[in-house]
């Protein structure tokens, strides 16, 4: 008789809150429209995988549909890596050729990785795992997986939550970080509009030379940075426009919904629950405060060298984080905001993809320098 | 460098966790700064 209510009977505390969870991402979902089409599939793969006896998951020793797409896609890194051709079919480096000082912001505001690792190792956990917290302060979604799939596996449910949500949270955390960084002076700094066209072989060429720039210094990005490449190569051939669409649309939309339920599938409550998981969220949310105040100081301190009639906008530095395109619709609003016709768009833009560009090759680097130090 | 290296391995978590700091954010910085000659260096190419 105790094996027909099994069901009921194997139910834990522990279980029904992450139902909970669940019910909430999946609510932000539908709701707030924050990041839908991860969070979903992340929120009802998170129920599914803490239903009784997880035969999701796995049953008897045989492995569930959700281990199943997760040895496929998540442990062996693919799904982070197909999803990094269809974010570089996506990209256009167009308004960064016309306004190539805004590559710095893309390094500038990768500061909150580090600070956050920093952090992260005061608060006891070890190196490989701080970089892994770290990286959520990438604004990139893939380059979190994947890192946290190389150095911490047990993580990978919390990080990639994080990673996600304040990703789609870029419109309420970044303008607060900004106004206290910044006078409404600066705020208002309007900058010239650059119309030049970039040459087609510069837009073919660059995404090869930055592969090769990436796999000499750290050879380790590699997968990183060529997929990333790759789609974008595949968009500025001018050759490909099938599989251009393909990678932007079926590719893209396929792959995030295998990786979100897979997320959420491992996101079981032993896993999930815990003090760190809490620590986890909310030194993600300090990553992105510090991500948005390093590329706002950065502007700043570049205003200093700069004279007047070139000054730049503060703002466009909190643009520099790798949430595309969100960040630079985001400042665009703000400069409207403060002064109605103030058009930073296009900067803005250059300043995003840069943050793409200094996203991956910071977890790059820190995939090829941690091990150097600790085995 | 490598004896950077040797004295970082022996260090505190926090300790490496600066050193790959320092070293990463110097590596986003060059590695952007490379890209950024090779923009500019391509715009002035293409209007000769």
């Amino acid at each position: 008789m105790q094996d027909v209510f099994i069901g009921f009977t194997s139910i834990t505390w522990k279980m029904l809150i992450m139902y909970g969870i669940g019910g909430i991402l999946i609510w932000l979902a539908i709701k707030k429209q924050y990041e839908p089409m991860l969070l979903l599939p992340i929120g009802f793969g998170a129920i599914l995988v803490n239903l009784p006896l997880a035969i999701a998951w796995e049953h008897e020793g045989v492995p569930g549909f959700l281990r199943v797409l997760y040895d496929a896609g998540i442990a062996n890194e693919l799904f982070p890596l197909l999803i990094f051709i269809a974010v570089g079919a996506m990209i256009d480096f167009g308004p960064l050729f016309r306004n190539p000082l805004m590559i710095f912001f893309g390094a500038a505001a990768q500061f909150g990785i580090f600070a956050t690792m920093i952090i992260a190792t005061l608060l006891g956990f070890d190196l490989k795992t701080a970089a892994s917290i770290g990286i959520i302060g990438a604004a990139d979604g893939p380059t979190a997986i994947y890192v946290a799939t190389k150095f911490a596996k047990d993580y990978l449910a919390p990080i990639s939550v994080a990673a996600y949500s304040y990703m789609s949270l870029v419109p309420l955390i970044q303008p607060p970080v900004i106004r206290l960084l910044t006078t409404k002076e600066e705020r208002r700094i309007h900058m010239p509009l650059h119309e030049k066209q970039s040459p087609q072989w510069l837009r073919v060429l660059f995404p090869i030379l930055v592969t090769m720039t990436a796999g000499i210094i750290a050879p380790i990005s590699v997968p990183l940075v060529g997929s990333l490449m790759f789609g974008n190569l595949i968009r500025e051939s001018g050759v490909l426009e099938r599989l251009s669409q393909t990678a932007q649309n079926e590719l893209a939309y396929l792959v995030t919904l295998l990786l979100g339920i897979t997320i959420g599938g491992s996101m079981s409550a032993e896993k999930f629950l815990n003090k760190d998981t809490i620590l986890i969220l909310v030194m993600g949310l300090v990553a992105f405060i510090f991500d948005t105040a390093g590329g706002v100081l950065f502007a700043k301190l570049f205003n200093l060298f700069l004279p007047r009639e070139r000054k730049i906008n503060p703002m466009i530095g909190a643009c520099g984080i790798s949430a595309f395109p969100m960040s630079a619709r985001v400042i665009q609003k703000m400069a409207n905001e403060e002064e109605r016709g103030n058009i930073i768009l296009m900067q803005a833009i250059g300043a995003n993809v840069s943050g793409q560009l200094g996203s991956i090759i910071a977890g790059g680097l820190v995939l090829a320098l941690v091990p150097l130090l600790v085995k | 460098m490598d004896g950077i290296i040797e004295i970082l391995r022996n260090a505190s978590s926090t300790e490496q966790a600066i050193g790959v700091s320092v070293g990463g954010l110097i590596g986003v910085f060059a590695t952007l700064a490379f890209f950024f000659v090779l923009i500019v260096a391509a715009d002035r190419f293409s209007k000769h």
